[in-house]
């Protein structure tokens, strides 16, 4: 069973997952595909995510896409997701800087 | 045969089940990528074959048994590296390598490749029984009594694809050494061997269920003196007990240590002392002639130097102080005259502890051809060691390493920090361990001041599955997330030696901009404190928490 997300007021939900190929991350924009970039996310309320996660894994094999699932963020601008995971997630490790996703943009 | 120094010479038996494993794997990997498998089906079989899917990417472990590589072997690894990763590797705590950033579609070439230096990465996942970790020193220590390795191989072969033991309750790691001095944490293992000889023959001193993670225990001595001939029938029946009773219904309380603490130490030798007495002991019985023949398989270094290394390698000392300096913390005393065991830092001041690049282990590979018989060994404290350098070369082999910046002399001091990949790779990491690391290992980077500050050992682990071992350092940092800001829970105490203790917590976690102060306060308050002689555990051990617990959590 899927465990409920704490989220805030003036939080939302985005969906996101790993390619299957080469498990780079990606994030379900508006049109509903999966893009690398967390800025192009689709934000979601609390009461429509459970549908569009259900859509999203109906799918994830067609889409080349693994372990898709909700992320609570701040809708900024920018849009950051609120734990660290999820901000490492979007923009790549802290520790290497020349992997950091918006130099790979 | 022409066989390495230092590791198993495979055979083309060995060789054809690799070859069938990797047809197997790669069949798997296009029923995959078509979605014949789903990935609930495929994820238990990518990890018995070492592939996990990370924070970022997919993440190969690869296997070092016992911690030992030869030339050819790190020279692949360089390429691996080059070919199909983001140009580096980075070495593990259990000795083993890991790329970070691998393709899916790319592990069935890798695995071939790896293949052809008799490497894989069979078993550095899944429940079963993992790669088996060795003394780094083991064959060369001067206080070595028994060379673990050829049982360390033997234990290889005998839990590799064993049927009984490929779906534990959990994971299971046994490490061996045949030294007085425990450099393996071999009593924070599920199973801890430590050989030594007997009148006829090695003798094997056994400790069950130690471990780290939430629940941090120190093993337990389970049999003080096992025979040879009944090694393995030993650890058969050991493992039997805990496959047949391990918790599978919970994962936090599935570990061996769990079950050993909740039926007591007495209790559990029975239970193995009733299966051995069922048991086909013959069947399990170590001869002589297997291990003769295991042996076999290991070349032996030639170890002669020339009558004047040790004049020549004291005055190298005398003319160069930076050199003499690296000498007191990264060499070993060898058995052999003439000798050194030369540890590598893979710890550069401000670096990631663990990581090398493709340079540098191609490097490596190339020093260890030229002064260590082509042999290299991976410790669990992430570094590497040539464990057979002539006292006259040394001080050329330190020239090349400083060429590489891998000379930095903090081996077993505060530099020497070990960490988890953190939540920068890992996706079970709540918090970032690296980054601690590297602002510590700067701040500290003075090489005096490591040497006036002696042995400290900081280990850092990025959530409570402590793959930094953070519960056996002398301080341990525990990372935790508390929504969106990394806090760190600092505990003294720890160490993993012959007196293994686990590190009591000094009190609340601080945020991650405020640790490295903190840290820096409590080592200023042991220089302070300490008295003539005294190591940071001898200090703590005399007057208690309460003065570092001050420094830790003064106001600025």
């Amino acid at each position: 069973m899927k465990r409920p997300t704490r989220i805030d007021a003036e939080e939302k939900l985005v969906l996101t997952a790993n390619c299957l190929l080469d498990g780079h991350i990606v994030w379900l924009d508006q049109e509903g595909r999966w893009c690398s970039s967390i800025a192009h996310a689709a934000m979601f309320e609390p009461d429509t995510i459970d549908a569009a996660l259900e859509k999203a894994k109906a799918h994830a094999q067609l889409d080349e896409v693994v372990g898709i699932y909700d992320v609570v963020v701040r809708p900024g601008p920018p849009l950051r997701p609120v734990s660290v995971r999820e901000n490492i997630r979007a923009f790549g490790p802290t520790v290497h800087p020349q992997f950091s996703k918006e130099i790979e943009r | 045969m022409n066989a390495p120094v230092g590791h198993y010479q495979y055979d083309s038996v060995d060789r054809a089940f690799l070859q069938s494993r990797i047809d197997e794997f790669a069949d798997q990997v296009a029923r995959r990528i078509d979605g014949s498998l789903t990935e609930d089906e495929f994820k238990p079989l990518r990890l018995m074959n070492g592939l996990y899917l990370q924070l970022h990417a997919y993440m190969l472990r690869i296997a070092v048994p016992y911690g030992i590589l030869d030339a050819r072997q790190m020279r692949k690894l360089s390429s691996i590296a080059r070919r199909y990763d983001r140009d580096y590797g980075h070495f593990t705590t259990r000795q083993n390598l890991q790329f970070n950033w691998i393709k899916l579609e790319d592990t069935p070439a890798i695995l071939r490749e790896l293949a052809e230096v008799d490497m894989h990465a069979i078993q550095t996942s899944g429940n079963c029984i993992r790669n088996v970790t060795s003394d780094e020193f083991a064959g060369a220590a001067a206080d070595e009594l028994v060379d673990p390795r050829v049982h360390a191989e033997i234990l290889r072969q005998w839990s590799t694809l064993h049927p009984e033991f490929t779906f534990l309750p959990r994971k299971f790691k046994i490490a061996i050494s045949g030294s007085p001095h425990d450099r393996v944490a071999a009593r924070f293992h599920d199973i801890g061997i430590l050989t030594r000889p007997g009148p006829n023959g090695p003798l094997f001193r056994i400790f069950v269920g130690g471990g780290m993670g939430r629940t941090p225990l120190v093993g337990q001595e389970i049999f003080d003196s096992v025979r040879e001939e009944e090694l393995l029938a030993t650890l058969e029946a050991i493992l039997r007990v805990y496959n047949a009773h391990g918790r599978r219904d919970n994962i936090y309380k599935a570990r061996i240590k769990i079950l050993v603490q909740a039926l007591g130490i007495d209790a559990y030798r029975e239970a193995v002392q009733a299966e051995l007495s069922q048991m086909d002991l013959a069947r399990y019985r170590l001869t002589p002639e297997i291990v003769e023949a295991i042996r076999a398989r290991f070349a032996v270094p030639n170890l002669h130097a020339p009558d004047n290394a040790s004049e020549i390698f004291l005055a190298d000392q005398k003319r160069d102080r930076k050199f003499a300096r690296w000498v007191q913390s990264n060499t070993h005393l060898h058995r052999a005259p003439g000798h050194i065991i030369a540890v590598v830092s893979i710890k550069p001041a401000g670096g990631i502890p663990g990581d090398a690049t493709s340079e540098q282990m191609s490097r490596l590979a190339d020093l260890a051809e030229q002064y260590s018989f082509g042999e290299l060994r991976v410790t669990h404290l992430q570094n590497i060691v040539l464990g057979h350098v002539r006292q006259d070369k040394l001080y050329a082999l330190w020239q090349e390493l400083e060429k590489i910046d891998l000379a930095a002399p903090n081996h077993s001091l505060i530099g020497d920090i070990i960490a988890c990949p953190g939540l920068d790779y890992c996706s079970l990491a709540n918090s970032r361990s690296i980054p601690i690391a590297q602002k510590l290992s700067a701040r500290f980077a003075n090489a005096d001041l490591q040497s006036e500050i002696g042995k400290l050992s900081i280990n850092i682990s990025g959530c409570i599955n402590a793959c930094g071992h953070h519960h056996a350092g002398n301080i341990g940092l525990l990372g935790v997330d508390k929504r969106g800001e990394e806090f760190f829970q600092i505990t003294l105490g720890g160490r993993a030696d012959e007196k293994a203790a686990i590190g009591s917590i000094l009190g609340a976690s601080l945020p991650e901009d405020e640790m490295v102060d903190a840290i820096a306060r409590i080592v200023d308050r042991y220089l302070a404190i300490r008295g003539p002689g005294e190591s940071f555990l001898d200090t703590l051990s005399r007057l208690g928490d309460a003065p570092f617990k001050e420094a830790a959590y003064e106001i600025a």
